[in-house]
């Protein structure tokens, strides 16, 4: 049945991709829910919830609240917030409340800029979405706030597009991007959203060009492109570690992850000699990377189909999806994807 | 520089329970989200919150009727091995929003759910979400078609977070659809039940002696039943001990539909409160309990903790089993110091402020909630020691204690577990 789930919990949804953007930025980020959206995003889809402090709120919504439309507690309760913890912005990301009754966005962020000296971002997210639909809001709505001068290209420094746990599933992997790029290109490499704050955000003219990582940020890449003349790239850098050593020739494989991660497995199988590589995807399915052939999983069945038919020697996917084709004879190789299991590589 | 607000209990006594300062009204400010406060801020997050506390009733399965978002922290509780192959989604979409459809799709997929399951569940539990609550959704209906395809009963399981601080909140409603599958039957005169939590007592707990010696054959927890059919026998219970104030509503139903009474009892970690509770049972019951032994065994773990620690100085959190006002009391009252306490004022517990306020007038109150916690600092707080998972994460480099263990300190035993823990961390 469509939409139903018997082996697999629910996927991170938009708001927690939203928040997976804006984590790090020093803003107060305000999840405009009754308090269990923000317990989600914070007890499970944001891993660095745990290790660094930041200011996520709730906005504790009630009943009365939502029945009444109340906004007007909503932008008092951040002047109130605003004027009590030290924030470069203020941003306001949805969740299935604030979608059933309605609430206008664009209104919110001026009310509250009226009342507070910080800009407001608001990510219009449902919870209904998936992790990917929010992070490209919260990625498009970033960069069009605070990337807005033009600054002189830097030869040496290249952006990196994309970077959340979400999508890359390790919280080392900024510092692996940064190593690589200095070690084998001698460049910088500016991992934005992870590592690198919303200074560089600002600067994201002056690097010579963008590193797509995950779909999500190919319309802000194709933005910065449009402004200020940034090229992009598409590709994962750090494809090599996620494929274990073993031959692959003459294989049959299937790929499970987000388009970009599961692109560049592909490409790299494909130089390693696999017979064919199949991909497929739960999340977002981009045309600047979709080729024949690959496939847009959206309900269990789909995927257990797709396993029964393939005939594969490999599979490349998070593992909790093993328990939906236990019958499965070939080899099953964890590839983590943070927004599938809410698990990190390695952990 | 900012710095993380607080009352001290003199002026929060001052101030009286009509007027306690706006920071400690979770409806007045928006609500900081610390590791500390996970499980308090959003109860399905962490413990037993609505989706676990619903599938307390033997062999029972949940469907979760809702947006994404609403099951996504699902996977924390149902990679536990209890839990296993028991928690189904139906993810809901804008469309289900508009037109309802997801309503009509329920009994369908309960009957799916139930027909690839190797054993039939006794129960299956719809937990819907802040969305239905504003759709206005009459989910009574929608299980009772359900229950009509299926052929098992099927009952509804309100997570409105929405709804958390009103008449009946999520935990309050949970506990009244636990019990709503009981059937009125022929009641046994030495037959008790304990509601109010998702987990049993400590297996130490003097309660079930005091209660054997008292003529009662058998104590029903629901937690402790092996199967549906000995859940079904809690309908047989003379009457209900109610052991935590959210299951008042469970309780007051059980007289209205099964006329079976109920006892309050408060959790408490004061000797001589816990002493009191007792006798006032023992006359309700017409018996007599003694009581003595069972303190002295606390009252020494007490003292065997001084010995370790004598200059013990506490920082209580609310994210423990107990109430963080009392047990203050209780310490300050053994007479340890209490410099802090991380909590929710409520009518409720306003009530220890007073005697908190006679013995240690400058211990701080801080809200957890609060934003400005962002900026707690513990360094001159004079803490060398806490209760509760909060308090724990305010004060890393203290020794202390969680306490928000699933099996449910009570009574004197409580006291003694607690101080014979303290100990143990302290040694």
């Amino acid at each position: 049945m469509r939409g139903l789930r018997k082996y697999l919990t629910p996927f991170a949804p938009d708001q927690s991709g939203a928040v997976s953007v804006l984590f790090e930025l020093g803003g107060i980020v305000v999840i405009c829910d009754a308090g269990g959206c923000t317990g989600n995003v914070c007890g499970f889809d944001e891993p660095r919830w745990f290790e660094q402090k930041s200011a996520i709120f709730s906005a504790g919504l009630r009943d009365m609240d939502a029945i009444l439309g109340r906004d007007d507690r909503l932008v008092a309760k951040l002047e109130d917030a605003a004027q009590k913890v030290d924030a470069t912005f203020a941003a306001v990301i949805g969740t299935p409340v604030p979608a059933v009754i309605a609430t206008d966005y664009l209104a919110l962020k001026r009310m509250t800029e009226r009342k507070i000296n910080i800009p407001v971002l608001t990510v219009d997210t449902d919870g209904m979405e998936l992790y990917d639909k929010g992070e490209e809001k919260a990625f498009l709505e970033l960069f069009k706030t605070f990337a807005v001068r033009k600054y002189p290209v830097d030869e040496k420094r290249v952006g990196i597009l994309g970077m959340t746990p979400q999508d890359v599933s390790d919280l080392a992997a900024a510092d692996k991007i940064r190593d690589l790029f200095r070690q084998k290109q001698d460049m910088q490499a500016v991992c934005y959203c992870m590592g690198d704050g919303l200074e560089e955000v600002k600067k994201a003219s002056s690097v010579s060009k963008n590193i797509v990582v995950s779909p999500a940020a190919i319309a802000t890449a194709q933005y910065l492109e449009k402004i200020f003349g940034t090229p992009y790239e598409i590709a994962y850098p750090l494809v090599e570690e996620l494929l274990p050593e073993m031959d692959y020739t003459n294989k049959k494989i299937l790929v499970v992850h987000q388009q970009v991660i599961a692109d560049s497995v592909c490409r790299e199988l494909q130089n390693r000699g696999a017979e064919s590589v199949q991909t497929a995807g739960w999340f977002m399915m981009k045309k600047e990377l979709l080729k024949a052939g690959d496939i847009a999983l959206r309900d269990e069945d789909d995927y257990i189909e797709l396993v029964r038919s393939g005939d594969f020697d490999i599979i490349f996917a998070d593992e909790c999806m093993k328990q939906m084709t236990a019958d499965f004879d070939g080899m099953f190789v964890n590839m983590r994807h943070f927004a599938v299991s809410g698990k990190l590589i390695g952990r | 520089m900012s710095r993380a607000y607080y009352c001290t209990v003199k002026e929060l006594n001052e101030r009286g329970k009509d007027n306690i300062p706006d920071q400690f009204k979770s409806n007045m400010h928006l609500i900081y989200s610390s590791p500390a406060t996970l499980a308090f801020n959003s109860p399905g997050a962490e413990g037993f919150g609505v989706k676990r506390a619903g599938l307390a009733v033997p062999d029972s399965i949940m469907l979760i009727v809702a947006p994404g978002c609403c099951g996504r922290n699902t996977s924390l509780i149902s990679s536990m091995r209890e839990y296993d192959n028991r928690f189904f989604y139906l993810m809901m979409d804008e469309t289900d929003i508009v037109t309802g459809r997801h309503l009509k799709k329920i009994p369908k997929a309960v009957v799916e759910i139930c027909e690839g399951l190797e054993k039939k569940p006794s129960v299956v539990m719809i937990c819907i979400t802040c969305v239905d609550a504003l759709l206005g959704t009459d989910m009574e209906r929608v299980c009772r078609k359900a229950e009509e395809k299926v052929g098992l009963p099927v009952r509804p399981c309100y997570m409105y977070a929405l709804t958390r601080e009103g008449r009946k909140p999520p935990m309050v409603h949970v506990r009244q659809s636990l019990y709503s599958l009981l059937e009125p039957a022929k009641k046994k005169g030495n037959v008790v039940n304990l509601l109010g939590f998702f987990s049993p007592l400590v297996d130490d707990c003097e309660l079930y002696e005091l209660l054997h010696g008292a003529g009662i054959k058998t104590i029903h927890e629901i937690s402790r039943c092996r199967d549906f059919e000995e859940y079904k026998t809690m309908s047989e219970a003379n009457f209900n001990l109610v052991l935590h104030q959210e299951s008042r509503f469970a309780a007051e139903d059980f007289n209205d539909r099964l006329n079976i009474p109920f006892i309050e009892l408060r959790r408490l970690y004061q000797t001589d409160k816990i002493q009191n509770q007792y006798q006032a049972l023992a006359s309700v019951l017409g018996v007599k309990f003694d009581t003595e032994e069972y303190r002295r065994t606390a009252e020494q773990a007490v003292e065997d903790f001084r010995k370790v620690c004598p200059d013990a100085s506490f920082a209580v959190g609310e994210c423990m089993n107990g109430d963080p006002f009392e047990l203050a009391l209780a310490l300050l009252k053994y007479g340890f110091k209490v410099p802090e306490i991380y909590g929710t004022i409520t009518v409720e517990n306003f009530v220890y402020m007073k005697q908190l306020a006679l013995l240690s007038p400058d211990t701080r109150v801080f809200s957890n909630m609060e934003p400005t916690m962002i900026y707690y600092d513990p360094a001159q707080s004079g803490v060398n020691i806490t209760i509760g998972k909060d308090a724990l994460y305010y004060h890393q480099d203290c020794p202390g204690l969680m306490w928000n263990q699933d099996e449910q300190p009570y009574g004197f035993a409580g006291v003694r577990r607690l101080f014979e823990a303290l100990k143990g961390c302290v040694e």
